[in-house]
């Protein structure tokens, strides 16, 4: 068994170069309800060498498999600089992951990964940081929060703009006071109230409105429903941000995660490879062609 | 014979006869032999064990959407231009089981795939075929990442081409620069005559299987009589293709309006990129028993005509005809330069011939270069 | 300082009022006051005859519609700089479309809807200001309302991403 490096570095990737799609084995340490339908699954490699040397970035995605139902690409929405302890938030939507549903503690899942591009958190470096994510969207974000909150003093002024369906929807709530005490900016609203909410209702492209941001110094990092993208992106745009500045995470139909079967093109991209971050310059010949 | 030394790059004779000997020779290396026979009125690709098994005499007419066969006569073994088969199929199986898993105490104990890849002689690949590998390799066979089942396969691989002399109806290899003369990458390529087959030397596993057969010096008239034939073929071409500017052409026509009009006629039957020798999509399946305690997931050909294809929870990208014809034809001759730095037509016509609907590439790519007219 | 002079120097200080000058600026200090709210205090009920225009200066006011059975429904909240209660200077409507409350403690710039409307028919640079700004409030909430209805972030079998 052969495996490759990672953009982490000298850090080793689970991926098996001689034997393709092989899955490498996980047991499920925890899980954490966050919402109707969304759980964080906490996962740790049986290898112990691998459990010690795996590592990944902040945007990176995991193949998870289920033997006999099959794989789905999910980000990983935990912390980079702790890699042994894996977690993946996942959304009950689909045949695979309603099958994650029902596993428990103790139960092992294939693992393959990390596959993708990563969030600029280096090249953001200085700069101001706009993090505008929509409902399960914040997942592949939070573990750039987390690099964040652990590097304040390498970035400017950091704004999490973040919405969801309703109170009910919102993730991570329980952290947000941690994130608001390493002056982090969190702004939060819904598109729906319930009885006892008393935050902001609107939308999240609203929330452009709601803060002044310097374009020419600011980092745009987004993920969500890609209809709050384009929003994201106008909003964006329409206040001098450059396309060199915005980075979007993108979704498509994944089979191999790898860049071999061809599910996830998008131009001459391969999502699994070129992306799923992108920025949005190399987006922009594709953007706006509809059902391309 | 066995005193004269043959070079690498020469061209010799081999009498016909002499050929199942040349087959026999590749088996006892190792080899399974396979090349086109006449199987269900069509040119396919199967094991191939002497000259005789293969297609003499016949030609084939083709046209959008028209195939036949022809009982034409002639002396020739490999004058039919390709049927519905292609190469690929040797280094990228239709299907291909990635592993098997049977349940442990805890969790899955894995099976891969064991044995050593298999290994074959390509027997008879065209200009455009040979050039279609080429493609083929790059995509699986990447800097930065390699496909193993290709791989393994692609090692052991021998390849015998052929020069076309008798291009078919859907051809058009001439304006995409892949043949009707080979390019080079082979092991030995023939350009049959009447009587005899001249035969090129490409490598030196192909120098050491001719140096032990029957072979003679060819003259410089035969060498020549076999570079006309080929020249007359470059200019019997079925189709053609202005291909200058291609790519950047069709990348930034995305929203012409020919996408619609032939939307309406292709029926996503996805039957192009079945027969389309580069096309490299696939997908996986898992199959388990019944009693849940082993399952196997096996690798196996897709096409972006597949609804499914695009499919994701609750959506589909690419929902409509129009959209995933686009897909296809602005990804092979367009994106697809992007990713490989090559195009990914050969030319072979193969998609023109098996279009249910007669759809012509040639003549979709001549309508997007046409300018749009306000 | 009077509570002209106080008005004044709070228009001034609202980014789309910056392209009027000091002397339209004070006549429309003329027309507007403040008010307070406390939190869970109606600014305004639908259907009532409107008043005044506000602009919400700290806190968030809420926009509300009674929908039977189920009590008044929250579809929109109001924050600092925020235009509340347009229906009052456009034309035509001239009653409230929605209720408006204060979800915590707000202040509020208030001005005096007729008296609007008759300074932004005498001064038409005043009335193109405003009525510019009234353009942006309603196609920007009739593009959060899209959104909204669009149900963007609902289960993949429901809503708008359905496939």
């Amino acid at each position: 068994m052969r495996v490759g490096a990672t953009p982490s570095g000298a850090r080793r990737a689970a991926v098996d170069r001689d034997a393709l799609l092989a899955p490498f084995w996980a047991e499920i340490t925890g899980i954490q309800r966050e919402a109707e339908g969304i759980s964080t699954y906490w996962l740790r490699f049986e290898d112990a060498a691998l459990r010690d040397a795996y590592g990944f970035a902040p945007g990176q995605f995991n193949m998870v498999y289920l033997p006999g139902y099959g794989e789905a690409a999910i980000s990983i929405s935990s912390d980079p600089a702790e890699p042994g302890r894996i977690g993946h938030t996942i959304r009950f939507v689909g045949n695979v992951t309603r099958a994650v549903s029902r596993l428990k503690v103790g139960d092992v899942v294939g693992l393959r990964g990390p596959f993708g591009t990563a969030w600029p958190m280096k090249e953001a470096k200085g700069n101001d940081v706009i993090i505008s994510a929509g409902g399960i969207g914040l997942a592949p974000l939070r573990p750039a929060i987390h690099h964040i909150v652990r590097c304040r003093a390498d970035y400017g002024k950091v704004t999490l703009l973040y919405g969801a369906r309703t109170p009910k929807d919102l993730l991570y709530t329980t952290e947000f006071d941690a994130w608001r005490k390493a002056d982090i900016q969190v702004n939060v609203t819904v598109d729906r109230a319930d009885e006892s909410w008393q935050g902001q209702v609107g939308v999240v492209p609203l929330l452009f409105y709601r803060f002044r941001m310097e374009a020419q110094r600011s980092v745009v990092l987004s993920c969500g429903p890609e209809i709050m993208l384009r929003f994201v992106v106008f909003e964006s745009r329409a206040r001098r941000v450059p396309s060199d500045r915005i980075y979007l995470s993108l979704e498509r139909n994944m089979k191999c995660g790898q860049g071999f079967c061809g599910h996830c093109q998008l131009g001459a991209h391969f999502i699994c490879k070129h992306g799923p971050v992108f920025r949005f310059d190399d987006l922009e010949p594709y953007f706006d062609v509809e059902e391309y | 014979m066995a005193d004269v030394q043959i070079d690498l790059g020469a061209t010799v004779i081999l009498g016909k006869a002499e050929f199942d000997r040349l087959l026999a020779r590749l088996r006892a290396l190792g080899y399974t032999t396979v090349g086109p026979r006449v199987q269900d009125g069509a040119v396919t690709y199967g094991p191939v064990e002497r000259l005789s098994d293969l297609p003499q005499g016949y030609t084939s007419e083709q046209d959008a959407g028209r195939y036949r066969l022809v009982a034409a006569g002639h002396p020739r073994y490999f004058d039919v231009t390709p049927g519905p088969h292609t190469w690929k199929q040797y280094l990228f199986p239709p299907r291909t089981t990635l592993f098997t898993l049977r349940r442990a105490d805890r969790g899955w104990t894995t099976e891969s795939r064991d044995g050593i890849a298999p290994r074959f002689a390509l027997i008879g690949v065209r200009g455009c075929e040979l050039e279609a590998l080429h493609v083929q390799d790059r995509v699986f066979l990447r800097e930065d990442q390699i496909d193993p089942i290709y791989r393994e396969r692609r090692r052991r691989l021998f390849i015998l081409a052929v020069n076309c002399l008798r291009p078919g109806g859907t051809c058009f290899c001439a304006s995409m620069g892949t043949g009707p003369r080979v390019g080079g990458g082979f092991d030995l390529a023939l350009t049959e005559l009447d009587e005899v087959f001249l035969v090129e030397i490409g490598s030196e596993v192909g120098r050491t299987l001719m140096a032990d057969l029957a072979w003679e010096s060819a003259s410089a008239f035969l060498q020549h009589a076999a570079a006309q034939g080929c020249e007359r073929a470059a200019r019997q071409m079925g189709r053609t293709v202005h291909v200058e500017g291609l790519p950047e052409m069709v990348m930034e026509r995305l929203e012409h309006p020919r996408w619609s009009e032939v939307g309406k006629r292709c029926l996503s039957c996805g039957s192009c990129t079945l027969v389309c020798p580069t096309c490299f999509c696939w997908d996986t399946q898992d199959h388990s028993a019944v009693k849940c305690d082993q399952t196997r997931r096996d690798r196996v050909w897709d096409s972006c005509f597949n609804p499914s294809y695009s499919y994701q929870a609750g959506g589909n990208t690419r929902p409509n005809v129009r959209s995933r014809y686009r897909q296809w034809l602005a990804h092979k001759v367009g994106a697809w330069k992007g990713q490989f730095d090559t195009l990914g037509c050969v030319g072979c016509g193969r998609c023109i011939t098996w279009c249910p609907a007669g759809i012509d590439i040639t003549e979709e790519i001549a309508a997007l270069q046409q300018e749009v007219r306000s | 300082m009077n509570a002209h002079e106080d008005v004044f120097r709070t228009l001034r200080e609202i980014s789309w009022l910056d392209d009027l000058d000091d002397a339209n600026l004070s006549a429309l200090a003329e027309v507007a006051g403040f008010r307070t709210v406390a939190a869970g205090e109606d600014v305004f009920r639908e259907g009532a005859k409107e008043d005044f225009l506000y602009i919400v200066m700290e806190g968030r006011v809420a926009l509300e519609l009674y929908v039977p059975h189920r009590g008044r429904v929250r579809i929109f909240t109001a924050e600092p700089e925020d235009v509340v209660g347009w229906s009052s200077v456009t034309p035509v409507v001239r009653q409230r479309t929605a209720s408006a409350r204060a979800v915590i403690p707000s202040r509020l710039l208030t001005l005096k809807a007729e008296a609007l409307r008759d300074l932004c028919d005498r001064n038409h640079d005043i009335g193109y200001i405003v009525m510019r700004r009234l353009a942006n409030v309603v196609a920007s909430r009739l593009q959060t309302t899209r959104l909204q209805l669009l149900d963007m972030f609902g289960h993949p079998d429901q809503g708008a991403s359905r496939g």
